[in-house]
């Protein structure tokens, strides 16, 4: 057995350039792998984690609600009549969404060890001016000290602190979008016009900047003076809520939703796109590795066919004198696996000092932030490694099982009579 | 203990065309026979179906009580490596190893290179080799080639020694040192040997002489003799 180990690595060497060839396309392919894996795997990582860490895991919402034709006949007319015919039927969303009975949910939360913080919020659209032509931005009441440790909207303040608007006084929070777009600084006051309300002044006490153009086009204000601008005393719409483990975020909020009217979502449910976008590179490097792996496959199987046809007096004298067909397979099999094991550890090392290198690249902020940008993730685990050379190994041998079964298919004698001579 | 061919055909091709018919003859061991006959006669043939290299169509070939088509692939393979050495009419080296190498080949297969490396040494010497035994074949002359390819089926030990024309390629001066070699091995080790030769001369030199013709024993000088003339 060893002597046909030692006689296919003659083989290769007195190929030279060939077996470089081919070992080539191994190389390129557990490289290529290597490479995209770690770029597209550290591009969900980077994704999931800024997802994860700069919001909340589970957001429960008021379900929104329509009017009935007859769900305003109670208000109108109290107990007069029995039946009411409406002109106009009433239709439409009703004005407030509320969570029916928040003291139930703070109870639920309270007891749940998974759940690491929540907060309660009054969600609404908002519009902002400052003398020019009004901005629509949202606008969160909220209590600062619970919401703090829901998201990372106050560990990415800029200016003032998040717990600013902690003693009420109509004092706001707003996202560095916003307050460019008011052309307004820290400290001025802000007109805020909120559902049918009057306007209503809040000063700004601080700027946040999250690293997201959307989620900077947000204003945080105490939960009371949001209440009162909006006419709605004691509403909350919707309670967010961290888990202390985010990858169970989707299985809590599916068994809520079964418990309760409120609408439930988790953050992976809320950016399900996102992860269609991950499938489809996932399918991208898979295809792309698939082409690379049958091309390198390719070349083992022809230079193996090629390298069998030409030793067929070799196959015929090592019979002659005793060694059996397995060990002639063994010989040309050995040969595809010794390439893809080369070609696999090669593609391996160029694959790491690729990413290693492409994490040194600036990656992430944008012109103008405050932020510095950081840099590109890539995922570097052994998993890949492991994925890496097994698939080019698997290549390498599926490539060279034919030829070296087409090697053992003939005895000594029919070699000799066909003329190999 | 023997080789023994009893009713021996063979048929080859497609359609089957009879190759040997009705070969029926005994070698007992220790002798030295020469096989002759016309380029197509079947002596090649009929070579590698006593060496277990090819399985008869019809009849039985025994060696040492053995009948080779009873035996299982496995046991032929080892019969081969042990018991056989075989020299082809062309030189089967292979390109990649260097003269050593090809000759310890048959002994890797049961790992006894170190065993074997002292013999396959003495060989070497003996064919003159011993100054080239780390070339490789393209850098050796054909004479030479076919002195490692000899070497190689010694390096066993075989108890039979089956040789296909060795000399059909060679000059007179090569033929000789290589009839000295087959003489030698028969003398010393009392090696069975059964030569195919065209050369009436060297056929002669063989203690019993056997002529084929169109698949047929058509003389035999007879298992008993124990002529031997000098080489
Ligand atoms: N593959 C084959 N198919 C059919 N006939 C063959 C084949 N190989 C050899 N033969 C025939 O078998 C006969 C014997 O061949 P062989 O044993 O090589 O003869 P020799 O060694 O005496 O020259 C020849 O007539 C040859 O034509
Ligand atoms: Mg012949």
């Amino acid at each position: 057995m060893i002597s046909m180990v030692s006689l296919a690595i003659r083989y290769l060497f007195s190929r030279k350039r060939q077996s470089l060839f081919t070992l080539l396309g191994i190389f390129l392919g557990a490289g290529g792998f290597v490479v995209i894996s770690g770029f597209f795997l550290g591009f969900r990582f980077f994704f999931i984690d800024n997802l994860v860490n700069n919001s909340a895991h589970i957001f429960i919402q008021a379900r929104q609600e329509f009017l009935e034709p007859h769900s305003l006949d109670e208000s109108f007319f109290k107990n007069e009549t029995k039946h009411v015919f409406w002109k106009s039927i009433p239709a439409g969303e009703k004005d407030y969404h509320r969570i029916e009975s928040p003291q139930g949910w703070y109870e639920r939360l309270d007891s749940d060890p998974k759940i690491e913080a929540y907060s309660p919020q009054l969600v609404v659209p908002a519009l902002f001016s400052k003398g020019g032509s009004p901005i629509a931005a949202g606008f969160t009441g909220c209590l600062p000290e619970k919401q703090a440790r829901v998201n990372t909207v106050a560990a990415n303040m800029v200016e003032g602190k998040f717990s600013d608007i902690g003693g009420g006084g109509n004092r706001i929070i707003v996202g560095q979008e916003l307050l460019k777009r008011l052309g307004a600084k820290i400290f001025e006051n802000v007109m805020v016009t909120v559902g049918v309300g009057k306007q209503t002044p809040f000063q700004i006490v601080g700027t946040f900047d999250s690293g997201n153009k959307r989620s900077d086009l947000q204003a945080y204000g105490p939960l009371a003076d949001v209440q009162r601008a909006n006419h709605t005393l004691n509403l909350i719409n919707e309670i967010d809520v961290r888990l202390f483990d985010y990858e169970q975020s989707s299985t809590k909020a599916t068994t809520w939703s079964a418990l309760s009217s409120e609408t439930i979502e988790s953050w992976d449910q809320r950016n399900s796109s996102i992860f269609t976008m991950f499938a489809l590179q996932a399918m991208m490097r898979n295809i792309i590795v698939f082409v690379i792996m049958l091309v390198a496959g390719f070349g083992i199987y022809n230079v193996l066919m090629m390298t069998v046809s030409q030793k067929m007096k070799d196959i015929a004298i090592l019979q002659a004198m005793g060694y059996e067909s397995w060990e002639i397979r063994l010989l040309f099999l050995f040969q595809g696996f010794l390439l893809g094991v080369v070609g696999a550890l090669l593609g391996l090392i160029a694959g790491f000092f690729i990413c290693q290198y492409l994490q040194t690249l600036p990656f992430g902020g944008r012109p103008g932030a405050t932020r510095p940008p950081g840099h590109l993730t890539i995922e570097l685990t052994m998993g890949i490694y492991l994925q890496a050379s097994l698939l080019s190994m698997m290549s390498a041998l599926i490539a060279s099982y034919l030829p070296a079964r087409a090697a053992a298919k003939f005895t000594p004698i029919e070699i000799i009579r066909g003329g190999a001579v | 203990m023997s080789i023994v061919a009893k009713d021996v055909g063979k048929k080859i091709g497609d359609p089957p065309t009879q190759i040997l018919t009705s070969i029926n003859f005994e070698i007992p061991d220790g002798q030295f026979l020469s096989l002759t006959g016309h380029s197509g006669s079947g002596k090649s043939t009929l070579l590698y179906l006593l060496s277990g290299l090819d399985c008869v169509s019809s009849g039985s070939v025994i060696v040492d009580q053995v009948d080779l088509s009873r035996m299982k692939k496995k046991e032929v393979a080892h019969f081969r490596n042990e018991k056989i050495g075989f020299v082809f009419q062309f030189n089967y080296l292979i390109a990649e190893l260097s003269v050593l190498e090809n000759v310890l080949l048959p002994a890797k297969k049961y790992g006894q290179e170190k065993n074997r490396l002292e013999l396959a040494k003495s060989i070497l010497e003996k064919v003159g080799l011993i100054e080239k035994l780390n070339r490789l074949p393209r850098q050796l002359s054909g004479g030479e080639e076919q002195r490692v390819a000899i070497a190689r089926s010694l390096v066993m030990g075989p108890k039979y020694l089956f040789a296909d024309e060795p000399t059909g390629s060679l000059d007179t001066g090569n033929g000789e040192i290589v009839m000295k070699m087959l003489k030698e091995v028969h003398e010393q080790k009392g090696t069975t040997v059964i030569l195919v030769t065209h050369e009436p001369d060297y056929a002669r030199r063989a203690q019993r002489q056997v002529s084929l013709a169109d698949g047929r024993i058509i003389s035999d000088s007879g298992p008993s003799l124990e002529l031997s003339l000098p080489v």
